[in-house]
């Protein structure tokens, strides 16, 4: 048995899927490409998929990765990509398919782009890099917590980018701890009056704790 | 892609995934390149519009046209209602994120009399007047299709056209009609006398109601050469229509997700409270090769692991066991199962059992309707309790623990003898249950019964009758709530309210309409939605507009008086639907239409007999 690995962009339409209806589109998706994927075995046979790194809702990503499992001993990649780009809903765009090199569960980082249009990021960047502290209530299953942004974003670099202003974030994201980008837009909203939803939040890059990138 | 104010409203809302569009199977076409945009509009949630098989049917139809572009458009839930208000964000297709406005053709399906008002909300939302009297040729045509255009009076005066029966051939002619008239810039007008003469397409402002001083109508007078009566449009031979094989599969589940096979259209049963039995008349079928290779084309476009082999009674296909062999063949390694919703209770068979239930077993669902045999022979469901009994304990044999039960009651003739016959029914079932010696160990049966209240149709035998009143469908309810003494049996039923409001819509009249309109303005709509139902707010309307709402839903109507729908012809003969309602009162059945035609006038559409009647069709 084999695990192949679906490297995916999610934009536009596909960043209003939430993960629950994601595993739902996959599967089916997989299913209409003809792919050979492998099928649980119970009372309810499924094709096994598994998400590494679930993107929150209304943002966008260039390396989300779903897992499959397949019987085929020589999965031919290339072509299974062929194939599954032609049944893919607008917005998710199939970028290669590999051997699932890395467990899910070695992810610890995660980059983002962050674009406002122009203007409206660099005068709250300036704000915020010069606070002590940044605390935002980060909500989670376990309930609500406060944290310090400014931990993990001690400064922020604003750039220009055509019409747009733009800047990059490192920010931890794994199994156990995740620190979510909407968090800050949240805090420029409430600070300084930018709209989150004038925001657009691009997952770039995920790493491990070695910051190597994951595979 | 989004607009910024876009951005935000679905930043806010829940389930955003419901007004993004972009699904698998959608159509984007280069709107510079078509000549024809129609937006297809459903007047309810994107979880209830996506469920609906002719709007997947017409969407692929009208697709197919390289130059025409047919989106979808549904009625926004609460809270991206108030966002789009909020944001001055105008009603949109998902596909373009067009408003109506941008359209040639905007269509409404009428399904249910209680999403009327939602089509007044999502007009207001497009800032389109609801009148058409106050639209010119500047506004998108505003259409109507689906079967409650067989009395959709209280709606006459919105809308430009309606369209009476199946759309398949007739929406595109409707297009293509269009098309040409735009290209030659008549007048609305010109436009609509030239749609009036394609089949089953209906102009209300050409034809003037008159009222008689006690509220009856005095008479439906045509103008502009418009016919007198209009003809439903029908597919003559369903075996040369294809069957849609590429839905657009929703990403956020829609009630029923799944892949949907029309097996057969209309019904042989003849019913009388059922106004789809009469509206689909004759019933036509499609052969088995054609509905398997449809089912497995429909599987491997979209991905679908379940097949629902969908009509208004799907058991009595002649040839139902062939098509579940057939798909048995590939089904299995396909990862697929198939559901059955509509089977009769008088023809389930053991082989029948077996071949749905290679996969998976779900619950059984049965419609008995009535609980004592005299009034079902009143409503025509001709089934007996021995029927019921047989297919009951051939389930419960097989292994399934669970039946639901559907009926109806304020049915023609009740009294609380009958009440108390559903009651007995559903415990007769659950001794059954008890009875079989093969039961599986540990398990215990649980009989659903579901209770709705009777609305009576226009275009059904019972179109005559008075609705019962309110008071005395809930003491009704009461004594079937103390008529059941098991815990095995659960009780379901509907609100009478809803069901009120549905046989004053049912039955209304052109004089409604300024009603709906302030009844809107007041916050009524998505109606069918329990927790957007505001009874008091429509009763209050009708007060102020001084409608006695029982003259529509609670009175008798005379077997010869001129009804709001009397110009609106689908086929079967006002002298049969009279014949039936007699025959009801003395509780005379009348056989299914493939054993012995009963002449209601619908074969006239076919242009000869419905079937061939050596052959014995009905087990």
């Amino acid at each position: 048995m084999n695990t192949v690995r679906i490297w995916f962009s999610k934009r536009g339409e596909a960043s209003y899927i939430s993960l629950l209806d994601l595993q739902r589109v996959m599967g089916r998706a997989i299913k209409r490409s003809g792919v050979p994927a492998w099928y649980t075995q119970g009372f309810n046979p499924h094709i096994y998929l598994t998400f590494a790194c679930p993107l929150p809702l209304g943002q966008e990503s260039l390396v989300e990765s779903v897992d499959f499992k397949t019987e085929e001993e020589h999965p031919d990649y290339e072509a299974w990509a062929e194939d599954l780009r032609r049944v893919m809903p607008a917005g998710i765009l199939v970028n290669r398919l590999c051997p699932a090199a890395h467990k899910a569960e070695e992810i610890a980082w995660s980059r983002y782009q962050v674009h406002y249009p122009a203007g409206m990021a660099a005068r709250a960047a300036e704000q915020y890099n010069a606070l002590p502290q940044a605390l935002v209530e980060k909500k989670s299953k376990r309930g609500v917590k406060t944290l310090d942004l400014k931990q993990y974003i001690p400064e922020i670099q604003v750039q220009k980018e055509g019409d747009q202003d733009c800047f990059e974030l490192l920010l931890p994201a794994g199994v156990s701890f995740t620190v979510n980008p909407a968090l800050l837009t949240g805090f420029f909203e409430k600070e300084y009056g930018l709209k989150s939803s004038d925001a657009h939040i691009l997952r770039t890059q995920l790493l491990n704790e070695k910051m190597e990138k994951f595979e | 892609m989004f607009e910024p104010a876009l951005r935000e409203a679905l930043a806010n809302v829940q389930k955003p995934g419901r007004y993004t569009g972009g699904e698998p199977g959608c159509v984007y076409k280069d709107k510079e390149k078509v000549d024809l945009r129609f937006a297809f509009c459903f007047p309810d949630t994107y979880e209830v519009g996506m469920s609906f098989l002719g709007e997947k049917i017409l969407y692929e139809i009208l697709n197919q046209r390289e130059n025409w572009w047919c989106e979808r458009v549904f009625m926004p839930w609460l809270d991206m209602k108030a966002e789009m208000e909020r944001l001055k964000i105008p009603l949109y297709a998902l596909e373009s994120k067009d408003p109506l406005t941008a359209f040639d053709v905007v269509g409404f399906t009428l399904q249910y009399e209680l999403s009327y008002t939602t089509i007044l909300a999502m007009l207001d939302l497009s800032g389109i007047p609801f009148y058409a009297k106050d639209r010119d040729e500047s506004w998108p045509l505003i259409v109507a299709g689906g079967p409650c255009v067989c009395n959709a009076e209280p709606l006459a005066d919105f809308f430009d056209m309606m369209m009476l029966g199946e759309g398949e051939e007739q929406l595109p002619q409707v297009c293509a009609t269009i098309e040409q008239a735009k290209k030659e810039g008549v007048d609305k007008q010109e436009l609509l006398r030239r749609l009036s003469r394609i089949q089953g397409c209906y102009v209300p402002s050409f034809y003037e109601v008159s009222y008689q001083p006690d509220g009856r109508i005095q008479a439906i007078t045509p103008r502009e050469g418009a016919p007198a009566v209009v003809h439903k449009a029908i597919i003559k031979d369903m075996n040369k229509l294809p069957l849609p094989t590429h839905f657009i599969v929703p990403m956020i589940g829609a009630i029923h997700d799944r892949a949907q096979v029309e097996v057969l259209r209309g019904c042989v049963r003849g019913c009388r409270f059922c106004q789809a039995g009469f509206l689909y008349r004759p019933m036509r079928e499609r052969n088995a090769e054609m509905l398997d290779k449809a089912a497995h084309d429909l599987c491997d476009n979209t991905g679908y692991e379940e097949v629902s082999l969908h009509s208004l009674s799907t058991s009595d296909h002649s040839q139902l066991e062939q098509v579940l062999d057939r798909m048995n063949e590939w089904m299995p390694k396909e990862h697929v199962s198939i559901s059955l919703p509509s089977l009769r209770i008088d023809n389930f068979s053991e082989s029948l059992i077996e071949k749905t239930t290679k996969i998976r077993k779900s619950g059984l669902t049965f419609a008995p309707e009535a609980g004592t045999q005299r009034l079902r022979d009143v409503i025509n469901k001709n089934i007996t309790w021995e029927e019921i009994e047989k297919t009951c304990s051939l389930a419960f044999r097989d292994g399934y623990t669970s039946v639901k039960l559907y009926f109806m009651m304020g049915l023609p003739t009740e009294t609380m003898e009958d009440i108390e016959g559903i009651a007995e029914t559903a415990q007769k079932i659950v001794d059954l249950f008890y009875a079989n010696p093969d039961k599986p160990k540990g398990k215990s049966v649980q009989v659903t019964i579901s209770v709705a209240c009777f609305v009576p149709k226009p275009h059904t035998p019972f179109q005559f009758v008075p609705q019962d009143t309110e008071e005395s469908l809930k003491a009704k309810q009461q004594h079937l709530l103390h008529s059941v003494h098991s815990r095995k049996i659960r009780v379901n039923y509907h609100d009478s309210s809803t069901s009120f409001l549905e046989a004053v819509f049912a039955k209304g009249d052109r004089r409604l309409a300024p009603v709906m309109v302030a009844a809107y303005r007041k916050g009524c709509y998505l109606d069918s939605w329990s927790d957007c139902f505001h009874y008091d707010r429509w009763m209050e309307t009708f007060r102020e507009f001084g409608i006695d709402t029982a003259f529509y839903a609670n009175r008798f109507i005379g077997l010869d008086e001129i009804t709001p729908w009397s110009h609106l012809d689908y086929g079967v003969s006002h002298e049969f639907l009279v014949r039936e309602y007699k025959k009801a009162l003395e509780a005379k059945t009348t056989r299914p239409c493939n054993r012995q035609c009963s002449g209601c006038g619908a074969n006239l559409l076919l242009g000869g007999p419905c079937f061939e009647y050596s052959q014995d069709l009905v087990q």
